[in-house]
């Protein structure tokens, strides 16, 4: 398994934006669905090595982050798009999927092939050349992608990779990490629940900082049988089994 | 033989503009590359400029600080937390609040502590140098008695604990113990010339102002460049060329 958490939380003062997580996952490609203010972001930094939790264990690829040689040898093999891409106006693209693959410890010799690689899986070829600031915020996003899987990780996590992504590019990227995914571990973060049906394996569903379902995406759409709430199958498994969890913590 | 309806366009294309985006680093990026050990910490180190606010910040509240230590030469303790305001001033320049990329920066196997000592590292050479210029360039007015020769006393120690705490962050792969390095030997120097007294007339004993003496003793600029001269030797020495870097 690539990601084993056990009874993970953290808190933010007396907020607790995880609560008691416990997950282990695969090669695959894995959504994590929620409402906002759910925990799927604190939960990402956290399997990006960003957050320390508060209490419970994290496993990623086998190694304890919590040990600095063990933590920057998983983020060697890590991939991470926030949900907010700082980037640097002044940069090119290159420059800017460069300077990541540089500060990954890829090898020099390797950068410039890596470099343009990430950029064409992303169909940046024709801005490769242009600065950050000229782009527009679905390239940037792609930008943000690009640098993610420059190092070919082992583990890849996208926060709403998909925001500000057109129709077309979103089935672009859905090909993407269906592809990833056959190799690496892949977790999408979203609240767009047709991105994960087209293009995950396995769907966890984050509640008040908990996750209250997981499964394949069928057995999602097989929560929401009967239920008249959402416009697909897919949205009324979602929402069902959010009110079913609403209505545990209300009792 | 393969015909032309075995190539791989794709991989030839990927090959093709590897090569016409590949960005030549320049001298100073290789020769940083070389003596930190890292491609992506050079890389982060001669950023640095482009990232012009946070560089002016940080320069800014250098001078700004050494300005302060001038008004206050009679509270001797201005003297001593100077340097550490400084030192805030260039952390906060590389965190959260300045850095648009600095969540993704953390997630990277160069440590950002590593960048930061770096980037500290460079200002105050950079600022110090600008200060030992300004200070031959006004030697004999009244000017290089004041702010500039003030501004160095501290500017230079600051150097100083800091190229030795990059060597030692280098040599040992942390910079947690390079930073613990810098600080214990800031320490140290403080104290041992605050127990010795000082320079003539700063008292004795580990008063305040035996003890802020350490960065105005004139006597000290001389020691304060040796050691930043064998903190850059020492990551030289401990850095040699090595393949797979620039």
């Amino acid at each position: 398994m690539n990601i084993e958490l056990t009874d993970v939380t953290r808190t933010f003062g007396r907020n607790k934006a995880v609560d008691g997580v416990s997950l282990a996952v695969g090669p695959g490609v894995f959504g994590l669905l929620g409402p906002n203010g759910a925990g799927k972001t604190s939960l990402l930094r956290m399997l990006a090595t960003v957050l320390p939790p508060s209490s419970g264990t994290v496993r990623l690829l086998g190694r304890d982050p919590a040990r600095p040689a063990a933590r920057t040898e998983i983020r060697r093999r890590l991939g991470y798009l926030p949900q907010n891409l700082g980037y640097y106006p002044a940069f090119t693209v290159a420059e800017f999927v460069e300077y990541f693959a540089l500060l990954k410890e890829m090898p020099a010799g390797q950068v410039p092939r890596a470099v343009a690689a990430a950029i064409e899986r992303v169909d940046l070829g024709p801005k490769a050349k242009s600065r950050l600031r000229t782009l527009s915020g679905g390239m940037l996003r792609r930008v943000g992608i690009a640098q993610a899987i420059v190092n070919e990780p082992e583990l890849l996590l996208f926060d709403e990779p998909t925001a500000g992504l057109d129709p077309e590019q979103r089935v672009g990227f859905r090909a993407l990490i269906r592809d990833l995914g056959r190799q690496a571990t892949v977790v999408v973060s979203t609240h767009l629940v047709e991105d994960v049906g087209a293009a995950c394996s396995e769907v966890g569903l984050m509640a008040e900082g908990k996750v209250v379902f997981r499964g394949a995406p069928d057995e999602l759409i097989a929560q929401g049988a009967g239920s008249e709430l959402g416009d697909s199958a897919l949205e009324r498994g979602y929402s069902a089994v959010l009110a079913a969890s609403r209505k545990r913590v209300a009792a | 033989m393969n015909g032309p309806d075995d190539i791989d366009l794709n991989r030839v294309w990927v090959n093709v503009a590897a090569e016409i985006w590949r960005r030549q680093p320049g001298r100073a990026e290789r020769t940083a590359a070389r003596l930190l050990r890292s491609p992506g910490l050079a890389r982060a180190l001669v950023t640095t400029p482009s990232l012009l606010l946070p560089w002016l910040i940080a320069t800014t509240i250098v001078f700004a600080v050494g300005a302060l230590t001038q008004l206050g030469a009679g509270q001797p303790l201005v003297w001593l937390i100077a340097p550490a305001v400084a030192a805030v001033g260039i952390a906060y320049a590389y965190g959260p609040g300045l850095d648009p990329a600095w969540e993704l920066s953390c997630s990277m196997p160069v440590s950002d502590r590593l960048v930061l000592l770096t980037r500290a590292a460079a200002v105050l050479g950079v600022n110090a140098g600008l200060g030992l210029i300004a200070s031959a360039a006004t030697l004999g007015t009244h000017v290089s008695t004041g702010t500039v020769q003030l501004t160095i006393g501290w500017l230079l120690p600051m150097t100083a604990a800091c190229a030795l705490a990059l060597a030692v962050a280098v040599a040992v792969r942390s910079a947690i113990a390079g930073a613990g390095a810098g600080a214990g030997a800031w320490i140290i120097l403080v104290l041992a010339h605050g127990a010795a007294g000082g320079p003539a007339g700063a008292g004795s004993g580990l008063s305040a102002a035996a003890l802020s003496s350490v960065v105005a003793d004139a006597n000290l600029y001389l020691p304060y460049l040796a050691v930043a001269a064998c903190g850059a030797a020492i990551v030289a020495f401990a850095t040699r060329p090595q393949r797979g870097l620039l």
